[in-house]
């Protein structure tokens, strides 16, 4: 006899389920409930079994994907298992990951209605639903909208809306955040708690993004192999630091620095960056943090970005390039150079610009005015796959850059249609052996890893003797420690060969803070440029655009206001630094004010 | 010169796979994948004709198509520009006019042109231009003028329904098809068929786009040559050929992975759950509504019954 189980609570009983012909089993013994009102985040590392238990949880395992089950899923004591999908979906609703392929019909509102539609609901309950829906997601105002031409944080609150009106009473959303800039995920991330507190709505938010979703979360559970490691509160869940180091998920920012500098934070263990600017706001650490910044800006160099007069031309040059898009500006008079062995991220929120203007580097689309030159010479648009052998541009889907059987047919593919680079980065044996391919040359991509086919789209890439890397999104949907392998990656890439990279990206807490230059693009213009640190200083100018800076940047700021003209952008380097001008202990008693030197 | 038997062949294989070989490069041109995914995407505005009752939507089309086939060309004239005067109506956006142009007149072009030559009227037969014998393995004899004529009426019966049914798919949310199908007691898994195609084709033309770009990115040379580079038209058309092998793989692997998602969250959005649907929507029969039924109703009555008294009827003998 089960023990009883509290009327609206979803409860996960020693659930193990094995997909059928896997040798082993996604879910082992998994236990857990979620209460109306309770907003849980769950987190792990790829293929850990998250999306599976997903999929348990609001009863589409086992009825629509197949194989052994095991345990039992219950809501109110109530087994989902033999329920039918839109039965168990009134109660557990599930959101996707991809917001495209779960838009069915054309509008917002005939969207949102889909689902009362199906239920042969009389008229005045839909219309009644769906305005509920849609008022709850912020999305009224868009009702009438073609969903084609929604951004997509309102495509994601338009799925949310959806399956709200189905009236579940927990809501699953399986990587919610993964295709939104930071911005996108904070609308989505509002709308979720508003659900919770004002709803009673249980949430659970299955996401790599730890740092953007913890804040908001009433429990943190990690999963590794198919079980659950930890369930615990957010301010208890990163006490031990073990199981997420061994699981290789990232740990926020906030709760890294307080246990770098666990003194002025005391006993509390910080969330968000508000938090941490509060309990930390009266203590030694915004004098030290103050100190620290002065030493630097007494001992800057010029800014980057400006190379002397002298250097060499740049290696890829826009030069006052405009591109229209039926009548939109969606580039509007750029002018910007990267030069030889840069590291340059583009940043901006959705639609900025910045993907249109890197595609015009390999003669993707044709700029309306303007010129874009690779060394001094002209991109001829529309003539690609000559300028691929110059600049190779990995798509933020990868796995749509894979054509082969093999992984050697793979890194061969180019050269099947042109000659072989006299030159190049890394020909195809050392290629193998950099990208970590020894002994899977005859293997299909297909069997290959989500990171491992990135990694040999990338490898195929270069092959081909490129002397700039343009990556788009090259990090987008990936947990913690394939984002910390790609970086590492890109590391020893520019160490053994001093390629030209040009990132562009929303992840500016992993990607855009390793670059040595930061241009953010808004309304299709370059607004700022220039070190990270420096561009990840102007929070004020970053909100404007729509680009929310990095959790270490803003307390920065907001500790120290105009004077954080240039922030730190590790967690280590930020706490070695204020550590090191800490206050004298045996001066403090004589003031908060005596710092070392 | 152009008497010999040799100009004579030179300018008839001109006439004859000129217009074949302009249709493709102005689809390309003018219209590309970018531009099929306009056409069939849905327009939300606020116009009449998109408040107009769905179900008028689904019978104006057919009734129009009807109305093409059953009389003859003169009053065939009538009905295609009475199909015309919506369109300005609807005003819909540049690039949709320009895909729209294409589409229109490229078939019309292409069944003007070929019925031109292939078409053999009684004798006597009047040739614009009389093919010689070393045309002969082509089956056609000439250009005619009565085929011209017979091809352009046969294309514009054609276009009165393509006109009145893209008319409708730029100016009718899906839903509102599902709903009008409802009404007609059709299946809804009918209803469902149409939604997912009209959703899901846009996103499938975004796609294949996409991958094409990658297929460049990684060195595959898809540039056109121009259209006098006649030796490099063969290894393009191999190019372009080897190239559809390449991209089915990334297609297929991603449309299955859309359609498993897809099919799980109809399923969670409770379709199937009951044999009838309920609807969000609400039609009140407005004035519009009326005088479009009535107006339909009347050209439809009157065309059988002219045809009846042989008035503009189509002539069968």
């Amino acid at each position: 006899m089960s023990p009883a189980v509290p009327d609206g609570q979803l409860h996960a009983e020693d659930v193990s389920f094995a997909y059928v012909g896997a040798a082993r089993a996604a879910l082992r013994h998994v236990h857990l409930g979620v209460a109306p009102g309770e907003v849980v985040l769950i987190t792990g590392a790829s293929g850990c079994g998250k999306s599976t238990l997903a999929l348990t949880l609001c009863g589409l395992i086992p009825s629509r994907v197949h194989g052994e089950l095991r345990g039992r899923v219950t809501f109110g004591g109530r087994p989902l298992s033999g329920l039918k999908p839109h039965e168990a979906s009134q109660l557990v609703g599930m959101v996707f990951q991809n917001p495209n392929l779960q838009l069915i019909t054309q509008t917002v509102q005939s969207e949102v209605a889909f689902g009362p539609e199906n239920l042969a609901l009389p008229q005045p309950e839909i219309a009644a639903r769906v305005d509920e829906c849609l008022d709850v997601t912020g999305m009224t105002g868009m009702r009438q909208a073609s969903v084609v031409t929604l951004s997509g944080g309102q495509k994601q609150r338009t799925a949310i809306a959806a399956t709200l009106a189905m009236r579940p009473r927990i809501l699953v959303l399986d990587e919610p955040l993964s295709d939104l800039d930071p911005v996108g995920a904070q609308e989505v991330l509002g709308t979720l708690q508003r659900l919770a507190r004002d709803g009673g709505t249980g949430v659970i938010i299955i996401e790599h993004r730890v740092d953007e979703v913890a804040p908001w979360a009433d429990r943190v559970v990690l999963m590794d192999d198919g079980r659950v490691v930890l369930d615990q509160p957010p301010r208890g869940a990163w006490a031990d630091r073990r199981p997420w180091l061994a699981t290789g998920v990232g740990i926020p920012d906030m709760v890294r620095l307080a246990q770098a500098v666990p003194e002025p934070f005391g006993s509390v263990l910080p969330l968000s960056v508000a938090d941490a600017a509060d309990t930390v706001q009266d203590t030694w650490f915004p004098a030290a943090l103050a100190a620290a910044a002065a030493d630097r800006a007494s001992g800057a160099g010029p800014p980057a970005g400006h190379p002397p007069r002298d250097s060499p031309p740049p290696v890829l040059s826009w030069e006052d390039v405009s591109v229209d898009f039926d009548g939109n500006r969606a580039v509007d008079g750029v002018t910007l150079a990267v030069n030889e062995g840069e590291w340059v991220a583009l940043i901006g929120a959705n639609g900025s610009g910045k993907s249109t203007l890197t595609g015009l580097t390999v003669g993707l689309g044709q700029p309306s005015s303007g010129v874009v030159r690779f060394r001094g010479k002209p991109v001829r648009p529309g003539k690609v796959f000559v300028h691929a052998a110059q600049v190779a541009l990995l798509l933020q889907a990868a796995d749509d850059m894979l054509f082969e059987t093999t992984v050697r047919k793979e890194l061969e593919f180019g050269f099947r249609f042109r000659a072989r680079p006299e030159h190049p980065v890394l020909d195809v044996s050392e290629a193998i052996e950099f990208f970590g391919f020894g002994g899977q040359e005859e293997a299909s991509p297909w069997e290959l890893s989500q990171g491992g086919r990135q990694r040999l789209a990338l490898a195929a890439l270069l092959v081909g003797a490129p002397g700039v890397l343009v990556l788009d999104e090259p990090t987008t949907g990936q947990d913690a420690d394939h984002m910390r392998a790609f970086l590492g990656l890109l590391d020893r890439l520019r160490a053994r060969t001093s390629i030209t990279i040009v990132t562009v990206t929303h992840d500016i807490r992993g990607l855009a803070s390793r670059a040595s230059r930061v241009v953010l693009l808004g309304a299709g213009r370059v607004r700022m440029d220039g070190p990270a640190g420096r561009v990840f200083a102007a929070t004020g100018e970053l909100d404007r655009w729509g680009v929310l800076a990095p959790p270490l940047g803003r307390l920065q700021s907001a500790l120290l206001g105009p004077a954080a003209a240039d922030v730190l952008l590790g967690v280590d380097e930020l706490a070695a630094a204020v550590l090191a001008h800490r206050p004298d202990p045996a001066a403090a008693g004589r003031g908060a004010g005596a710092l070392r030197p | 010169m152009i008497h010999s038997l040799l100009a004579q062949t030179v300018i008839a294989y001109l006439l004859i796979f000129a217009v074949p070989m302009l249709l493709p490069v102005a689809f390309i041109k003018l219209v590309g994948l970018g531009g099929l995914r306009a056409l069939v995407t849905y327009e939300a505005s606020d116009t009449p004709l998109h408040r107009l009752d769905p179900r008028l939507k689904v019978l104006y089309p057919i009734g129009m198509g009807t109305l093409s086939i059953l009389f003859s060309w003169k009053a065939m004239l009538i009905v295609f520009g009475l199909t015309i005067l919506p369109w300005f109506w609807l005003r819909p956006s540049r690039a949709k006019i320009r895909v729209l142009m294409v589409m229109i007149i490229g078939p019309a072009l292409a069944g003007f042109w070929g019925q031109g030559m292939y078409y053999l009227p009684p004798s006597p037969i009047h040739f614009l231009y009389k093919f010689p014998w070393t045309m002969a393995w082509l089956g056609s004899p000439g250009i005619t003028s009565y085929g011209m004529i017979f091809g352009t009426e046969q294309t514009a019966r054609v276009l009165v329904t393509v006109s009145t049914s893209m008319l409708i798919l730029v100016s009718t949310d899906v839903s509102d098809f599902t709903w009008a199908f409802e009404r007609f007691r059709a299946p809804p898994h009918v209803g469902f068929a149409l939604t997912a195609a009209l959703r899901f084709l846009p996103e499938m033309i975004a796609r294949t786009t996409l991958v094409l770009r990658a297929v460049e990115l990684r060195g595959y040379d898809m540039s056109r040559p121009r259209w006098h580079q006649f030796r490099r038209w063969p290894d393009y058309l191999k190019r372009v050929s080897r190239c559809v092998v390449l991209v089915t793989v990334p297609l297929l692997v991603g449309t299955l992975r859309g359609t498993t998602t897809m099919a799980m969250v109809a399923d969670a959005r409770g379709f199937g759950a009951s044999k009838r649907r309920g609807s969000l929507r609400v039609h009140k029969t407005t004035a519009v509504d009326v005088w479009g039924y009535v107006i339909l109703a009347a050209l439809v009555v009157a065309a059988i019954v002219l045809n009846h008294l042989n008035i503009g009827a189509r002539y069968y003998g």
